[in-house]
């Protein structure tokens, strides 16, 4: 057969890091948080492995996953409509584990029996708190010619200062790696240090049936997390190379890097950075392009189609179908899908999501530090 | 499954007024409005009508055509039985036979129809911007018990004699056909799109077949056949958006009403009546700190350093800073370079304005020009286009075209 696809499966985590922005997930999951104008977490990764050559990827879901199931459909626009392989969306399994798993050592042992039919040689697992145009398959070769038993991605970057607080290490905890000639040989949970550190990317290849066993034994032992219960106790035995990533990534730590991660992409340098690699795909709307009419004024604004602009909007990331009225102002915002902003109404540091209204003459405003943030169908 | 109507979507116009647009391109395929082909318009009606089985007869320059329809998802006509089909001429064991006249696209194709063994076929144009409700149509049709239906706009009766008129009764049958006549005697036009039954068609089709001296044209030999013989034929009044957008001032005046809804009538704004296109799935516009957008419409993909006035971009346009466009028609992944101005015009689909070029200039008294840029062309910096120009190969900088 022609090798035209990659020899490997994906995993994506569709529910990690939940628990970071409890607003933006009070009817979704982070994977299908929209970001930057038309797009949801989980399109970054789902279309970096479609342009790397994984035509199978598996979906294990926790909770409040309608609108990722409504998002995804049936994978066509990843390209993912497939008899052999494409999407699998794996709800969990309610007869089976009475309470709903955390770690991702029970998300793997529900997909199982699944992972030992496959064929793919390898394994590749993302979650999707990171929007990012990766190279898996530069991935794939750098496991591959390391002859590691793991690779795992990182980023140099800064631990947010919010981040830093967390104490809780039982849920959604984040990874720093301790580096001795591309071996990681300490794995640093929840670490407290300031400046750039080798942050995990949570992006991992492995030998699918090495996966196989090490979540067999795990799950007997009664262990959730893979990092915590499987990498970290093992780091001696298992060879876990660190796969360095340099090129841009948004990583969404908490509401505010989410607000920021989105305003940074009115910097064409990012937006070139993030989007002018293979295509990242999505849903598709078939919206009309955007309409600016008579007094419209807009200054360094990243705009989706399908926007009715008549007012003014400055440094803003406007997503499909936001309609601002005459005379209102909006500035330093992030207005979500189909937001109504009534005539004269003044809004700054504003994250609306999904089917905000604000009336007419309505005046409200955040701060750099804390934009205000607006829940789905509000009316302000 | 017998279907109660399907249609047939005449595409083969080779679009020869539209010349530097139709180089490569069949007229349906030609870009409008932002994000749209011009095709995009009869498939969405006969979606939004019901239609679900649609062939599309092309012959000119199909290879853009073919790809842009592939298997019809984008319209939701990618079904099990019935969807969009491609219809080109094929080869026989005869010899191939290049379709002869609209007539005869339609009878070379009576095997495909009689797979779905409709009650009814409707016949569209592929070269019209249009929103219209195929199904009040054929409501009509079935009211009057006709066996044929032309829709109809009332025009000004001093344009009426650039048309093909239906002169019908108080109670819509038609009594008398003239084409482009002197003498006007209704200022009913016929829209080129008719509702058959099919056993009508069909028999009026192969009557006409073996005619040696037909044209194999529905306007000048099965119309005229149908009232020769008496048959039941009625005219149906369309009274909404309606435009023929064969040649580049109306291409491009139609393109300008887009960005007028509330007065020119075509809404592409409608939440009822989608008009659904092959998206390019690039990400969102932006427009920088010192870029003016005033009136216009810009789709995904544009990068708006510039002044944009009045105009219509397509996807993955880029407008350098201190470059003018204004009264433009701009089609997709065209670049427009520092200092260009560019106005009254259509750019097609790839083009590269240089720096401090101009292209096409507002009109005046005498000078009414659209200038035309055809794809891919690059034009050199500080060359000249003239507003009655027609560009179809590059041009080097500093050159002047008029």
């Amino acid at each position: 057969m022609v090798n035209s696809n990659a020899d490997a499966l994906g995993i994506i985590f569709p529910n990690t890091y939940d628990t970071l922005v409890p607003e933006l997930v009070s009817e979704r999951l982070m994977a299908s948080i929209p970001f930057a104008g038309r797009y949801r977490m989980v399109d970054f990764i789902l279309s970096s492995m479609v342009n790397s050559g994984i035509g199978n990827i598996s979906l294990v879901v926790r909770k409040n996953y309608h609108s990722l199931m409504d998002h995804l459909g049936s994978g066509r626009e990843w390209d993912l409509t497939r008899k052999n392989g494409g999407l699998n969306i794996v709800p969990p399994f309610a007869q089976k584990n009475i309470k709903v798993y955390t770690g991702r050592v029970e998300a793997l042992a529900s997909v199982l029996t699944f992972l030992k039919s496959q064929k793919e040689k390898y394994v590749v697992m993302s979650d999707t708190n990171i929007a990012v145009n990766f190279d898996f398959k530069a991935f794939m070769d750098a496991h591959i010619s390391s002859g590691a038993d793991v690779t795992v991605a990182y980023s140099q970057s800064d631990v947010p200062a919010s981040a830093r607080k967390r104490e809780d290490i039982n849920s959604d905890m984040y990874y720093t790696l301790d580096i001795k000639d591309g071996r990681v040989v300490n794995l640093d949970i929840n670490s407290k240090a300031a400046g750039p550190q080798n942050f995990s990317m949570n992006i991992y290849i492995m030998d699918r049936e090495l996966l196989i066993s090490q979540i067999n034994t795990a799950y007997l032992h009664g262990h959730s997390f893979f990092e915590r219960d499987i990498l970290s106790p093992q780091l001696d035995k298992l060879n876990v190379q660190a796969y360095r990533y340099d090129g841009y990534l948004a990583r969404i730590c908490d509401l505010k890097s989410y607000f920021d991660e989105n305003m940074k992409l009115l910097d064409e340098e990012n937006l070139d950075a993030l989007f002018s690699g293979d295509s990242i795909y999505t849903k598709i709307r078939d919206d009309n392009p955007t309409r600016y009419i008579g007094e419209a004024k807009v200054k360094n604004v990243v705009c989706a189609d399908g926007c009715v602009i008549e007012g003014e909007a400055e440094n803003c990331i406007l997503f499909r179908g936001v309609k601002i009225g005459k005379g209102a102002k909006v500035k330093n915002c992030v207005l979500m899908q189909d937001t109504v902003v009534a005539e004269g109404a003044n809004l700054e540091y504003i994250i609306s999501d999904k089917n905000v209204t604000f009336t007419a003459g309505k005046e409200l405003k955040g701060s750099d530090s804390f934009p205000v943030y607006v829940a789905k169908h509000q009316t302000v | 499954m017998a279907k109660e109507m399907i249609a047939m979507l005449l595409a083969g116009g080779q679009g020869s007024r539209l010349y530097a647009l139709t180089q490569k391109l069949a007229k349906p395929a030609v870009p409008f409005g932002g994000k749209y082909r011009i095709i995009d318009f009869p498939l969405s009606n006969c979606v939004n009508s019901g239609i679900d089985t649609v062939g599309i007869l092309t012959q000119y320059q199909p290879l853009v055509l073919n790809e842009y329809i592939g298997n019809g998802q984008p319209w939701d006509l990618d079904r099990l039985h019935g969807g969009v089909h491609v219809l080109p001429p094929y080869q026989q064991a005869s010899g191939s036979d290049w379709y002869k006249g609209t007539a005869n696209a339609i009878y070379q194709n009576i095997s495909f129809i009689e797979r779905y063994n409709p009650q009814y076929v409707i016949i569209l144009s592929g070269d019209q911007i249009c929103k219209q409700d195929y199904s009040d149509f054929l409501r009509f049709h079935k009211e009057k018990g006709a066996e044929f239906s032309v829709a109809v706009m009332e025009v000004p009766w001093d344009e009426a004699s650039r048309f093909g008129l239906m002169v019908a009764d108080e109670n819509d049958k038609i009594t008398e056909f003239q084409e482009k006549p002197k003498e006007p005697k209704s200022n009913l036009a016929s829209m080129g799109i008719y509702i058959f039954n099919w056993d009508i068609l069909k028999k009026y089709l192969i009557e006409d077949e073996a005619d040696p001296n037909s044209e194999n044209d529905f306007g000048n030999n099965i119309i005229p056949n149908l009232l020769r013989d008496g048959r039941n034929m009625y005219a149906y009044h369309f009274s909404g958006y309606w435009k023929d957008v064969g040649t580049i001032s109306s291409l491009w005046e139609a393109n300008m009403e887009v960005l007028d809804p509330e007065h020119s009538g075509i809404n592409l704004f409608d939440e009822n009546w989608k008009i659904y296109s092959r998206n390019s799935g690039m990400t969102g516009h932006r427009i920088s700190g010192d870029a003016v957008v005033e009136n216009c419409m810009i789709t995904d993909g544009c990068r708006i350093s510039g002044t944009v006035k009045h105009s219509i971009l397509f996807a993955g346009v880029t407008v350098e800073t201190g470059a003018q466009v204004e009264d433009a028609v701009i089609m997709g992944g065209t670049t427009i370079k520092a200092g260009a101005v560019v106005k009254h015009c259509i750019v097609a689909e790839n083009v590269v304005i240089g720096e401090n070029a101009e292209v096409g200039a507002m009109p005046t008294e005498g000078e009414k020009g659209v200038a035309t840029v055809g794809s891919g062309v690059y034009v050199g910096d500080n060359a000249k286009i003239g507003p009655n120009a027609m560009v179809n190969s590059n041009v080097k900088g500093g050159e002047e075209q008029w």
